[in-house]
């Protein structure tokens, strides 16, 4: 029973990288703009939350907005590539990663945030509420971000679903040249659409070293980045989807460290290795279901040309 | 208030497709994208406390000066042109090769499994080596390129996802069974002298360049002249017109694919074999991105990987050496790579299109 509370208290801090990873990324590339970008947009943030706890001594809620400030900064790099300049989205984004991996180590060993532990955002504490046996420590003992992240699935939901914008931003990401003759402007939607999905992917990143490991090393988020683009794949770019899917990695990440407590005895490095593989699996799964309705953009990885179109 | 009033007339850019350039402004477009990658990176080692003089120092003189120096890039080049060729004959056929780490990890696999077991007779090993190292490299694309072809399975996330498994099936090997029995270390034990590649007698040069150059003829003849590249440069045009016209795409694909993972088997045992003389836990690291930026700058062209090869080779070296001296981190190295690729991507825009000034 402790175990099974345990693990289920634990589930959401793990899952929340995932969830607002997969978030920014289906906004982004309802957009048609493919983000392969995402572990890059995840260093940056981890590495500029921790800067930033580092900084200012504190303040984890200002850290986690510069955590998103700092990817923001970095995807416009990445939209006026893909977006203005017209390469192509899969070098462009691989770039970004290897481009961040080396801006994060740089900067955190000039800075000296390497290797450097420090407190970061806690559990809210909602008095008798937390105190509920079972319910208590798994619904009511998180943190902020927690219960921000599930108000933000909402009104992604509600924004792309029922909005004017939202519809547009569907558009652009479906058949760019249609949207552009109704008067849409491409361009601006999509690089708005780059824009928020790297300010989640940033926070997602931030959330990994100011609420969970609180310190920062290089290559931190260890591959989050690109489960959270098979995720996606795995949600077929639907919101809620991706969020349950997340929450399936959460739990599976949450019971790692469980299994090694109660004295299960599995070679380390193989269990090390359970996120991938299960990711692997998942894309497999996903593509022998392929009769489930997917949502995935008609546009994706295309760049809109103007001068183009036929 | 009258400034507004007055009709201002602005001119604006007006945005066309070039259809073609001459060479020799493609080429002018291609080296302006490099020096201003190279230019951008200057900025930020000065920015991160490297003098002026100091980077000259290091880049120019310390490299092109010295023949020890010179034999240490050429060196390091030799895997850096077979990741190349790998990135480059899987782009080739259309398939986003990201796993060159982990096949480069399973080549050095193959090839320490080999030597640690002292399979086949002495004057065998190494070829003995050189060949399982390729299979581990096969081994490690063979199921994303099979889901590939069979379910359309995005090999960008099945080879990537194949390199953190690779990963820790070696720290896995190292810390558990093929763990150095003389000093404990994470390590392999150190390969015996005839499992490792011999010197040519020039400096440091070993016979792993002798290998890269064998493999870039090899790659040459297969992508620029033999049949099978001529159907490939069909597939990478137009895979729906070549599968119309009766190449069989699936199998020219998955040769590719096969092909590229036992290059970077093959580097992988280049730098166990030839550099490290053992296995460790670190000697893939930047290779992955490496062949995939060399590969890219090259247009995948066998002889223009060479050259890319061997600018990086220099980069590394020179990192090498400021990582030394002035504790810049080696990630620096990666940065300027990708900073160059940026720029390089960016001229490329100039090359497609024209923008002409309209009143």
């Amino acid at each position: 029973m402790e175990f099974l509370v345990n693990w289920l208290a634990n589930i959401p801090g793990f899952a929340l990288p995932f969830a607002l990873g997969a978030l920014g990324l289906i906004i982004c590339e309802k957009s048609g703009v493919l983000n392969l970008g995402a572990e890059g947009f995840l260093l940056i943030g981890a590495m500029a939350g921790a800067g930033a706890v580092l900084t200012f001594g504190g303040y984890p809620l200002l850290a986690l907005a510069m955590a998103a400030l700092a990817s923001a900064l970095l995807s416009l790099v990445f939209a006026v590539l893909v977006i203005l300049l017209r390469v192509n989205q899969v070098i462009s984004g691989l770039t970004i990663v290897f481009l961040a991996q080396g801006l994060t180590s740089l900067i955190a060993l000039k800075q000296g945030w390497t290797n450097k532990a420090f407190t970061g955002l806690s559990s809210l504490d909602l008095g008798p509420l937390s105190d509920i046996p079972f319910i208590g420590p798994i619904v009511f003992s998180q943190d902020l971000i927690v219960y921000l992240t599930v108000g933000l699935f909402f009104l992604a939901v509600h924004l792309m679903g029922r909005t004017n914008a939202g519809l547009r931003l569907r558009a652009v990401g479906e058949n760019p040249d249609a949207a552009d003759a109704a008067g849409i402007n491409v361009t601006a939607y999509r690089f708005v659409a780059v824009l928020i999905g790297a300010l989640l992917l940033g926070l997602a990143g931030g959330y990994l070293t100011v609420v969970v490991s609180k310190i920062w090393v290089d290559g931190l988020t260890g591959g989050r980045g690109w489960i959270a683009i098979a995720l996606v794949i795995f949600a077929r770019w639907r919101i809620w989807r991706a969020l349950g899917g997340a929450v399936l990695f959460g739990c599976i990440e949450a019971l790692i460290p469980r299994v090694a407590a109660i004295g299960v005895q599995v070679p380390q490095y193989f269990v090390l290795m359970t996120p991938y593989v299960v990711t692997f699996a998942v894309m497999v799964w996903t593509s022998l279901s392929s009769n489930t309705a997917s949502d995935e953009p008609g546009a994706l990885g295309r760049p809109f040309v103007r001068e183009e179109r036929h | 208030m009258a400034d507004i009033a007055k009709p201002r007339r602005f001119g604006r850019i007006n945005l066309e497709i070039r259809d073609d350039m001459p060479m020799w402004q493609q080429s002018l477009a291609f080296l302006a994208g490099v020096a201003a990658g190279l230019a951008v990176s200057v900025l930020i080692l000065i920015a991160s406390g490297v003098g002026p003089g100091a980077l000259i120092n290091e880049f120019v003189v310390f490299i092109f000066t010295s023949p020890k120096n010179i034999s240490a890039v050429l060196v390091q080049a030799g895997p850096l042109i077979i990741v190349g060729l790998s990135a480059g004959i899987a782009f080739k056929a259309r398939f986003w090769n990201i796993g060159i780490e982990g096949q480069v990890i399973f080549g050095a696999i193959g090839a320490t499994l080999v030597a640690i077991n002292n399979i086949g007779p002495e004057f065998l090993r190494l070829p003995m080596m050189a060949l399982f190292a390729a299979l581990g490299g096969m081994l490690w694309i063979i199921l994303p390129a099979l889901l590939k072809l069979r379910l359309q399975i995005n090999e960008i996330i099945t080879t990537l996802l194949m390199n953190y498994i690779a990963f820790n099936f070696l720290l896995h090997l190292l810390y558990g069974p093929w763990q150095d029995p003389v000093s404990s270390f994470p390590h392999s034990q150190q390969f015996e002298s005839f499992e490792r590649l011999a010197p040519l007698g020039w400096q440091s040069l070993n016979m792993s360049l002798l290998i890269a150059a064998i493999l870039v003829v090899f790659c040459f003849w297969f992508m620029v002249k033999s049949r099978f590249g001529f159907q490939l440069n069909f597939v990478h045009s137009n895979a729906r017109m070549a599968k119309a016209l009766g190449v069989r795409v699936a199998v020219l694909t998955l040769a590719a694919a096969l092909l590229s993972g036992a290059l970077s088997g093959l580097a992988g045992f280049a730098i166990s074999a030839g550099i490290e003389s053992r296995m460790t836990q670190s000697f893939f690291i930047g290779y992955g991105f490496s062949g995939i930026l060399i590969a890219f700058l090259a247009r995948n062209n066998p002889l223009g990987i060479v050259a890319v090869a061997i600018l990086v080779a220099t980069l590394m070296i020179a990192g090498q050496s400021l990582q030394v001296f002035y504790q810049i981190p080696f990630a620096m190295v990666q940065l300027i790579q990708a900073i160059i690729v940026i720029c390089v991507a960016a001229s490329e825009f100039f090359i497609r299109h024209r923008m002409r000034w309209v009143d």
